[in-house]
């Protein structure tokens, strides 16, 4: 990896502003020395165009409604080109968690721990990094 | 976009500060409260000031109220079985709420969509568009008059106390105004219509911020509109409830709690004041309904609630001069922590809501919510809704808890922790003053990092293990796991709502409501009680996103002060 960190796109899918959680995960992240671009409450269009624009290494959903949207958000980076890996957090259903997990996307639900986020992370933007290498 | 250069980031020095504190206790566990009262080993009556001993003199029922609200408590006045409910479409909602009134609660509370409701969207709004999947998952899509209509057929809302929605400040308005319309158009006397409004700032401008959303002054303005029209309209009705839980969940301490709630509390009565058509004990008894949490710190909650009653009647007394005894009587709905209830193993959940459900008990409260075991997975099934009515059952009739009032009080432990929480309270209080008071502190992001700051401390001290949540950092291994369904409510909340907002339009008479809007802008913009035009407004069959329009053009938006 080079010296620049690492980059990550926090945002919320749905118009739930509870703001407790993800905040906690920015504030894990940035100690960590990530940069976290905070984007709030986004429809999947802007969250996907801010991915592609900002060229993050790692995308961060907060769910505060139901969880299609995170393969619509995943299918349209795709789409445009994007391998950026996606985690997910907030109140998710076992069976979605699993869901989800099946198409290689991290979950993190209520009572996840900050040490397994960041790690987590961490792998998620090394590989995404080693990828971009490749692509070069 | 929420604001990626303007306001503040949550990073700031109080959660830093807050997280080396929690570290250091990994070596030398102290003994302290969740709010950070050190605890000694043992109690004595040392440890419980005179002043404090001279009040608590005073039985329940009696002014400062600390023993209870009401002399005979439980035996005159059982708590009431008060659960949050709604999903889906009105018809799922009015299912729900049947469902519980038939399984024993003895009131009900609406909640309804945050897309639609919370930001007073319509369901063609382009942000809901967007975003259609998640109409109606966190409560029922409510376009109109006509869908309260659909909410409540068959409820006898004369005699059953309700909730009307409107937990959010821009929201509680146009909530109200349907309920009320749906029961004048029932015949019932509004005079006699028992109930509450919400319109929660701790909600609205602390825990849960819209994207779009009027501004915490005219919020304020809303709420003290309110308070003025149930005072001369509807005297039974709660105008507007202070939910110190959102202050809470959101990571204020204990005395946080109590100290932004009269806070709040006094933002209020200040501005009756000043406006002085009204006297401050005329309203009083209308805005002494609050909502206040119980979590994980058993003995601490409930010296919250007695502290809370305690400090309502002095804020009453001292800073403004009611004389009338009973106008300066709290009485407090507790909402159990949803924010206590684990992920995994959500069995356990049954047995943290029952000693959280209990603490409101013995704190002497006068309705209880209890969480669903669910509640960390998904919205409430039916079985863990009826399961937080079945623990309130037990707690009312199997463990003889509701024959003697205050059982706790005189305890040196419980009189200790009342009393340092009062005072600490009135220190925060009073720092809010100083920053300006209540609503500057949500204007300038003050309290979001208070609140911040406490979350984190939380956080870090179950990541580095100080506290220990059976199941999550601990005793992982479960022998059979009780796998939740997760329930996700009806999935074509958004379709039929849109079906139903086509017909409303091509149905109404649409000069009417137009005209009714623009009456209302017209009252918007000048002094006169929103109140009057809402109702004539909600009559004239206007719709949610209607409304929202007018506040948007009228009121702008709020700046928020924090990034997230």
């Amino acid at each position: 990896m080079s010296d620049e960190p690492a980059r990550i796109l926090m945002a919320k899918t749905s118009l739930d502003g509870h703001w407790r959680g993800v905040t906690i995960v920015e504030r894990a992240l940035r100690e960590a020395h990530f940069e976290v671009i905070a984007l709030g409450m986004a429809t999947a269009e802007e969250i996907v165009r801010a991915a592609v624009d900002e060229e993050v290494d790692l995308v961060g959903l907060n769910l505060g409604g139901r969880s299609a949207v995170v393969e619509r958000i995943v299918a349209e980076l795709r789409a445009q080109g994007s391998d950026v890996p996606v985690m997910v957090g907030g109140v998710i259903t076992p069976q979605t968690k699993k869901r989800l997990e099946s198409s290689g996307i991290a979950v993190f639900p209520p009572g996840s721990s900050l040490e397994d986020i960041v790690a987590t992370a961490r792998r998620l933007c090394e590989h995404s990094a080693e990828m971009k290498q490749e692509a070069q | 976009m929420s604001g990626i250069e303007e306001g503040t980031s949550l990073d700031g020095e109080p959660g830093n500060a807050g997280r080396r504190e929690g570290a250091s206790r990994t070596t030398a566990p102290a003994y302290t409260t969740s709010s950070g009262i050190p605890l000694s080993a043992h109690y004595g009556p040392g440890d419980v000031p005179d002043d404090h001993w001279l009040k608590v003199t005073a039985p329940p029922g009696q002014a400062p109220f600390t023993r209870g609200a009401y002399p005979e408590m439980y035996r005159s006045k059982p708590w009431r079985i008060f659960q949050l409910s709604g999903f889906g479409n009105p018809e799922d909602e009015r299912e729900r709420i049947r469902f519980l009134l038939e399984h024993g609660e003895t009131g009900f509370l609406m909640e309804h969509d945050r897309m639609t409701a919370d930001h007073l969207y319509d369901v063609d709004h382009p942000e809901v568009v967007a975003r259609r999947d998640d109409v109606g998952l966190t409560g029922a899509v409510i376009l109109s008059v006509d869908d309260y209509e659909t909410v409540l057929d068959g409820i006898d809302i004369a005699s059953t106390y309700a909730h009307a929605g409107g937990a959010v400040v821009q929201h509680a308005p146009f909530a109200n105004a349907c309920y009320w319309t749906v029961a004048r158009r029932r015949g019932i006397d509004l005079r006699r219509l028992a109930g509450t409004g919400q319109s929660d700032f701790n909600l609205t401008y602390l825990g849960c911020i819209n994207k779009v959303q009027v501004p915490p002054r005219d919020g304020l303005r809303f709420n003290l509109d309110l308070i003025e029209h149930c005072t001369r309209y509807l005297p039974k009705w709660v105008p507007v409830s202070i939910a110190a839980y959102n202050a809470a969940d959101t990571g204020l301490n204990a005395f946080e709690e109590l100290g932004a709630l009269m806070a709040n509390a006094a933002e209020y009565l200040d501005g009756i004041r000043q406006r002085s058509k009204l006297e401050v004990a005329d309203v009083a008894h209308g805005v002494g309904g609050v909502n206040l949490r119980t979590s994980m710190d058993f003995f601490e909650d409930i010296a919250k609630l007695r502290a809370a009653r305690s400090m309502w009647e002095r804020l009453l007394r001292e800073r403004y001069g009611v004389t009338d005894e009973r106008a300066r009587r709290l009485r407090i709905h507790v909402v159990t922590a949803g924010s206590a209830m684990t992920y995994s193993q959500p069995l356990n959940n049954i047995a943290r809501g029952t000693l959280m459900g209990l603490a409101a008990v013995l704190g002497g409260a006068q309705s209880l919510g209890v969480s669903g075991y669910d509640e960390a997975i998904t919205i409430p099934s039916e079985h863990a809704h009826q399961m937080s009515v079945r623990i309130q059952q037990i707690l009312a009739h199997e463990a003889n808890l509701t024959a003697v009032a205050d059982p706790l009080g005189g305890s040196w432990l419980v009189e200790s922790l009342t009393a340092q929480l009062e005072e600490r309270a009135w220190e925060f209080f009073e720092l809010i003053q100083r920053e300006g008071g209540y609503v500057a502190t949500l204007d300038s992001g003050w309290l979001h990092q208070r609140a911040s700051a406490g979350a984190s401390l939380a956080m870090d001290q179950v990541e580095n293990g100080d506290r220990i949540l059976v199941g999550v950092n601990a005793y992982q291994d479960d022998v059979s796991p009780f796998e939740v369904e997760g329930f996700e409510g009806t999935t074509d909340a958004w379709d039929r709502a849109m079906t139903r907002l086509a017909a409303l339009r091509r149905e109404r008479d649409s000069r009417a409501a137009a005209s009714a809007l623009r009456t209302l802008e017209g009252a918007c913009r000048s002094e006169v009680n929103i109140m009057g035009p809402m109702l004539d407004a909600v009559e004239a069959r206007v719709t949610v996103g209607e409304i929202g329009d007018v506040f948007r053009t009228v009121f702008g938006n709020w700046d928020v002060p924090i990034v997230f």
